[in-house]
């Protein structure tokens, strides 16, 4: 028997994201596909595995929401919604307390603040500039010759509290060889590192009532992240399960409350 | 998506192309004409004098924007910022500087004229900025011409009866000088007509402006921006009075027929702050397409000046020039935002933080966020620049804007 079948797609600047729900609203599908050249191309790869684990098939799809960078180019969606939307809408499916959002991507990161009746308050993206992003980390991780892991890694193993001062990748990069320079553990400087991103997202928060959740690619890899948060923002941020899929997640819920 | 319902066109646009060619035309044979002067001006600075005295008045901001709308600037921008001005600076004085450094104008492909009109005169008020003094400074220089100018009080609170006669013993020195080196008298029967003229383009481009109020609005930001030329370089002329005439009964027309100019009305915005020049025809269609229309914006409304009722033209000069928007205080500021807020029964505001005009961005200071609580309205502020695309990135401040709509389909639900 086959069961109607719900779709969000977040096609990211570097990977695309797919979930499936079925008419109950179960998460029963996923999958992360590079976003690489062609966002149609991986939207269609991403929705081929996510459908396989979902043991369903395309005809089943009876409503598929696109967001993200490329939602436009993601033949699939009926309608596209932006990432903003659709990660308030993901993360409060998970945690109905939360009442702030930071999600950090590849290339943008952003803030979405919610009235308590789950309305958007408003919402803020970083500026048009890497700082505050997972290009910053990856950049500067490239730099030193170390995988985004390593980093992640040598930075949970710091004791210390410092921070990288530059938003900037570019100045981060010499900031960051000049420490070196000076003999500074290496692993404070690796979670100086995200202590700057940090920094930058506080200044992104025009409020800092109620809880905060946490979504996007670098939080589901990095716990120097969350960690980092938890100290610059003197909070217990909460990280959903799937954290990488929050936009797609609220794109498929968005596809089954859809009339 | 894209624009699939056609656009209404302002008939009246026919007559603009041909006004602005024939202003253009005569301020380039001015510069040639020995017998005739050319005064450069800040936009509201002191151009009735200017005009009273016989100058041609070329206004470079104008020119700046036409160097963003043409989407070149940051092609020229370079060439300033190797001679010492700052990328961060002004980006109309920095495409200037550049644009006249690399021998371009927007003027040659639209009028075949070479560049702007060379000055005899740099006038400026520093009621917007200091940079117009340092811009002016640079022609000045590079003419070998007189740069004068007046610098009123700023930020001003109340404005009161001192700040205007202080302002206008200004005015009255700068004639002096002005009359000393040309040789010339002021006439001021004559400054009396073109403040008239100037007082009642002001008044008929604030009334059409404010068909707007109507829903849905006859006109938006959009073609404000467009519309606007006139009661900027040609104020103080009857052309411009006549213009605006024509203008407002195409306005009023479209008002009784109910018609919009974006069809199916959706959401009503106000805009603060510089517009996006480079960027206009992707920003409008993208409102168009999500049926948002920028009914009023702070930008179009900075040359709706009080009326003239006869009287001393100067103390109405003055007054005008220092009770500009930009020259107020942020409580002024504030309040005037929420008045116009009112007016046009808008639904939210999209706040412009550009880059390179702190003068002209209010987003700086708290004020998006003061406004989101007072009024319980969402603001969106995004980042970007009147000139420079090098500050504006198209995917953000696309995302930034469908969001922001997907917001207010929030709250209406
Ligand atoms: S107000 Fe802004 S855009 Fe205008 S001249 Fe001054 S700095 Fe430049």
């Amino acid at each position: 028997m086959s069961v109607p079948l719900h779709v969000g797609i977040d096609a990211g600047s570097s990977a695309t994201k797919c979930v499936i729900l079925d008419g109950e609203g179960a998460l029963i599908g996923h999958h992360v596909a590079p976003s690489g050249f062609d966002f149609g191309e991986s939207a269609e790869a991403a929705l081929t595995r996510s459908l396989q684990e979902a043991e369903g098939k395309i005809e089943d799809v009876v409503s598929c929401v696109s967001t993200g960078y490329g939602r436009e180019s993601v033949p699939q969606a009926g309608r596209h919604v932006t990432e903003i939307t659709c990660h308030a809408r993901g993360a409060r499916e998970w945690y109905p307390q939360v009442r702030s959002i930071i999600d950090i991507g590849g290339q943008d990161t952003k803030v979405i603040h919610l009235h308590a009746d789950g309305r958007m308050a408003d919402y803020r993206m970083n500026a048009k500039c890497a700082a505050g992003t997972g290009t910053f980390l990856e950049s500067i991780a490239l730099k030193l010759g170390v995988t985004l892991s390593d980093l992640d890694e040598l930075a949970m193993k710091s004791s210390g509290d410092t921070l990288v001062n530059s938003f900037c990748t570019v100045f981060a990069g010499t900031e960051v060889l000049e420490r070196v320079k000076a003999g500074e553990a290496k692993e404070n400087i690796c979670l100086g590192l995200f202590r700057s991103i940090a920094t930058r997202v506080s200044e992104m928060m025009s409020s800092r009532n109620g809880a905060v959740g946490v979504t996007g690619g670098v939080v589901a890899h990095c716990r120097a992240m969350i960690r980092s948060l938890n100290e610059v923002l003197e909070t217990e941020v909460l990280l959903p399960p799937m954290p990488q899929h929050a936009g797609a997640y609220g794109a498929a819920l968005l596809a089954r409350e859809q009339k | 998506m894209s624009a699939i319902v056609k656009r209404v066109e302002i008939k009246a646009q026919k007559r603009l192309k041909a006004l602005l060619r024939d202003y253009f035309v005569n301020l380039d044979e001015a510069a040639k004409d020995p017998t005739r002067r050319v005064a450069w001006c800040t936009s509201v600075g002191p151009c009735e004098i200017l005009t009273a005295m016989g100058f041609e008045v070329h206004f470079p901001e104008n020119h700046g924007a036409q160097l963003g709308a043409r989407k070149v600037s940051h092609l020229h921008i370079p060439r300033a910022v190797g001679v010492g001005y700052c990328a961060e600076s002004c980006s109309y004085m920095t495409s200037d500087i550049g644009a006249s450094l690399s021998g371009y104008s927007p003027l040659q492909e639209a009028y075949g004229i070479e560049g702007p009109a060379k000055p005899d005169l740099l006038a400026y008020s520093t009621n917007q900025c200091r940079e117009v003094q340092d811009w002016w400074n640079f022609f000045g220089r590079r003419f070998d011409a007189p740069v004068d100018g007046i610098c009123p009080p700023t930020h001003l609170g109340e404005v009161t009866s001192e700040h205007i006669a202080f302002v206008r013993g200004l005015l009255e020195a700068f004639i002096q000088r002005t009359e000393a080196s040309f040789g010339l008298k002021l006439d001021m029967d004559r400054l009396k007509e073109v403040v008239s003229l100037s007082s009642r383009a002001s008044t008929l481009w604030r009334q059409v402006l404010d068909t707007a109020t109507a829903a849905p609005a006859p006109l938006t930001f959009w073609d404000g921006l467009i519309q606007m030329a006139p009661v900027i370089v040609m104020r103080g002329s009857q052309t411009a009075v006549d213009y605006y005439d024509m203008l407002l009964a195409e306005m009023q027309q479209r008002v009784s027929d109910g018609v919009g100019a974006i069809p199916d009305e959706q959401w009503r915005l106000y805009w603060e702050g510089m517009p996006v020049w480079p960027k206009l025809r992707e920003l409008s269609d993208k409102f168009f397409d999500l049926r948002a229309v920028i009914a009023a914006s702070t930008y179009c409304n900075s040359w709706a000046f009080e009326e003239y009722n006869g009287g001393d033209p100067l103390a109405w000069m003055a007054k005008t020039s220092i009770e500009l928007f930009i020259n107020r205080d942020e409580n002024t500021k504030q309040a005037f935002l929420e008045e116009m807020f009112d007016k046009f029964a808008v639904d939210g505001a999209v706040f412009h933080n550009a880059r390179t005009c702190p003068n002209n961005t209010n987003s700086r200071f708290g004020m998006a966020q003061r406004l989101r609580e007072k009024r319980g309205m969402p603001i969106l502020v995004f980042d970007g620049d009147l000139s420079d695309v090098r500050f504006f990135s198209t995917a953000q401040s696309m995302t930034n804007i469908e969001a922001f709509i997907e917001q207010l389909q929030e709250g209406r639900r």
